[in-house]
């Protein structure tokens, strides 16, 4: 009697075993689609960590993030925080500030402390409409450190709210800002002003073409309201720009219509954007932002398909040309006697390769990286 | 060994609990066609060219997104989004249809009005049957997804990637979905180029459409643009997220298609890799005209139902 007493007691916790194993088992083989990504100071570098030179600033999650020595830093909280862009000295941060109906500038200490709000784009009006707020994004400051540029949503009309590229001093206010580009209605506007090298900027054009497609071109201007130059054509649907250190190449991501977005460098001189030579064109690209030392460029990019952004890496061999092979002078004399010399083992081909530097990290694709020696 | 199995089989079903109650309550839904009114008469003729050639395995399903928030009774919404979309797995082709909500059309339930009506009035089956009678279709299964269904959706499946055309940029968009008072409104931006949409975000650039000059036609563009995005992440559900996908939806999400179904789409979806042969058709202008009633959208037969019969036979 009592051996069946056990035997059912027995069976019974194994049946619930079973029972719950399956469910576990069933749990744990889903996929990993919705796990969140983590924060980029919860990873642990490796002790051989991948390292890319200098201190590279970019935001994920509200919140601003240094790499530095393969290590990361969080420098603010996550409130909204994001389009981190260094002082051409390196010596503070323009960063903007997002909240659910405006957006601000500030200026941050490279620790990222706050300095200083340069826009005010809530509203005072005493009958305040939702439309008296503003977005400010993408700040830049000029090479001179005087001029800070932005894209802001002003002029606006009713429902067509544009972003237009504006400049104002980095000690001001907007009302001492200036309106630098005339956005076409309803496209969304201007985008991610950069200071050129030599003067002007270059900036991003949202408009309909003749064929009623709504794309993005790379266009120049350095006059305050002047229609400017279109660097690139509305098949290529151009954005995303970034001057290499030496000012004579542009970095940029071009979708020529597709839901992938390739990256694309050409020359820059006298104003001029050269032969355009595609680098990437099986990933989705964002942000290129080039080494301050040259020697390649760092970009977002899915880490496996369709999944959340993470930091890549090209080193500069597979975007230029390899030095071209020396020829060896013809032997002096007549036929060789002997066992032919052989050539001496030059040093291994520098790499081409892309490196996923991130693997489980979220960054915010719309936020331009910026990059210090 | 018997008990041990069915205890093992319980804990599987436990584990699918939440899809069987989906599948039960919100999918396989029958649909009542009803017959066509008098209006029908108004019906544009049907084209003259020649239908395309029978396709094996073919189908239509016809997807629905709509307003689900306070300012309307439950099952009296307006359809926001209207896409034909027709599967040949025999070629691995999609083709997607936006239908204009403003369209200006007869409705199966009688009257003229905007086809966006069409399932405030009568439901999934007044949508197919309107969507029927006036493009000259066969469709087979619906779709329809609740804004929050839409959200909870992309957030179940951890986010799309999307190549944003432009920013869009809304001081008008409303803000009725979290939101205590309906008919409030917010302010939106979502900056343009490639990025990882959550729900929130990815329905903010599906249905603003204050900030577009093309208004309805551009939002239909953005949202094939994150439909497609969808399915390419759809390939990676595996039948055990299905459980956790039926929680996260709800009552968010009903369908005709059963769960038999389903299991057998998912294998398809996975094949359909080529963007070349998915071909995404909007109805701009000369398709359509604006200056109908009531800022309704005036349909050019003529034009519209030999492109459609082009790829919905």
């Amino acid at each position: 009697m009592i051996s069946r007493f056990i035997l059912a007691v027995g069976l019974a916790i194994l049946m619930v075993v079973t029972g719950t194993s399956s469910y576990v088992y069933l749990a744990r083989h889903q996929s990993k689609l919705a796990v969140a990504p983590e924060k980029p100071t919860a990873a642990t570098p490796r002790a051989n960590a991948f390292t890319l030179p200098g201190t590279l600033y970019f935001a994920q999650g509200g919140a601003i993030y240094s790499l530095e020595a393969g290590r990361f830093h969080q420098l603010t909280p996550e409130q909204g925080w994001t389009q981190p862009s260094l002082f051409p000295n390196g010596t503070a941060l323009l960063a903007v500030k997002q909240n659910a109906q405006y957006s601000d500038v500030y200026v941050l200490n490279t620790f990222g402390t706050v300095m200083r709000r340069i826009t005010n784009n809530t509203t005072t009006s005493r009958f305040q409409s939702i439309s008296d707020y503003h977005w400010s994004f993408y700040p830049r400051l000029s090479f001179d450190g005087g001029t800070v540029w932005m894209s802001y949503d002003q002029p606006k009309f009713g429902y067509d709210v544009v972003l237009s590229v504006w400049a104002m001093p980095v000690g001001g206010t907007i009302r001492q800002g200036k309106l630098w580009t005339n956005a076409a209605d309803y496209t969304g506007g201007d985008a991610q002003p950069v200071p050129a090298p030599g003067g002007g900027i270059v900036y991003t054009k949202y408009s309909y073409g003749l064929d009623g497609t709504l794309s993005g071109q790379l266009w120049f201007t350095n006059r305050a309201y002047s229609a400017g130059r279109a660097l690139t054509t509305p098949a290529e649907d151009c954005r995303d720009p970034a001057f290499s250190p030496s000012g004579t190449q542009v970095a940029m991501v071009c979708t020529y219509g597709k839901q992938l977005s390739e990256l694309t460098i050409a020359p820059w001189s006298a104003s001029t954007l050269g032969r355009r030579q595609t680098v990437i064109s099986d990933q989705m690209v964002a942000q290129p932002v080039w080494a301050p030392d040259g020697s390649g460029l760092a970009y977002f990019a899915p880490g496996f398909a369709d999944g959340p952004f993470q930091l890549w890496w090209l080193p500069s061999a597979a975007y230029t040309a390899p030095p071209p092979v020396p020829t060896p002078p013809a032997t002096p004399g007549g036929p060789h006697n002997g066992p032919l010399p052989s050539p001496s083992a030059g040093p291994p081909p520098p790499s081409t390769a892309r490196i996923e530097v991130t693997t489980n990290l979220g960054f915010d694709a719309t936020s331009p990286m910026s990059w210090g020696a | 060994m018997l008990a041990v199995a069915l205890s093992a089989a319980s804990g599987g079903f436990a584990y699918f609990v939440p899809a069987a109650v989906l599948a039960f309550q919100d999918s396989g839904q029958g649909v009542a066609v009803r017959t066509p009114s008098p209006t029908s008469l108004l019906t544009p003729p049907a084209s003259s060219s020649p239908a395309a050639p029978a396709q094996v395995g073919a189908f239509t399903v016809l997807l629905l997104g709509s307003d689900d928030d306070s300012k309307f009774s439950s099952d009296h919404v307006l359809t926001q989004s209207m896409i034909l979309v027709r599967v040949i797995p025999s070629t691995k082709r999609v083709i997607m249809l936006s239908i204009p909500r403003d369209l200006y059309v007869p409705l199966s339930v009688g009257g003229t009005a905007k086809i966006d009506g069409a399932y405030s009035y009568g439901g999934p089956g007044a949508a197919i049957a309107t969507v029927e009678q006036n493009f000259g279709v066969h469709v087979d299964d619906y779709i329809w997804v609740g804004l929050l269904g839409l959200i909870r959706l992309i957030d179940a499946i951890g986010g799309v990637d999307v190549v944003t055309s432009h920013p869009v940029m809304d001081d008008f968009y409303p803000a009725d979905v979290f939101s205590s008072y309906a008919y409030d409104y917010q302010r939106v931006a979502v900056l343009a180029g490639a990025q990882h949409l959550d729900g929130i975000h990815a329905m903010q650039y599906v249905r603003s459409r204050h900030g577009d000059l093309q208004s309805d036609f551009g939002r239909s563009q953005r949202q094939q643009q994150v439909l497609l995005a969808i399915r390419q992440k759809a390939k990676q559900i595996k039948p055990e997220d299905i459980p956790s996908l039926a929680t996260a939806i709800g009552s968010e999400l009903k369908t005709s298609i059963n769960v038999t179904r389903v299991g057998a789409l998912l294998p398809l979806a996975g094949s359909l890799d080529d963007p070349n042969a998915i071909t995404q058709i909007v109805l701009l202008p000369p398709y359509t005209h604006g200056g109908g009633p009531g800022d309704s959208i005036v349909p050019n037969w003529g034009l519209i139902l030999p492109l459609v019969h082009q790829y919905f036979p």
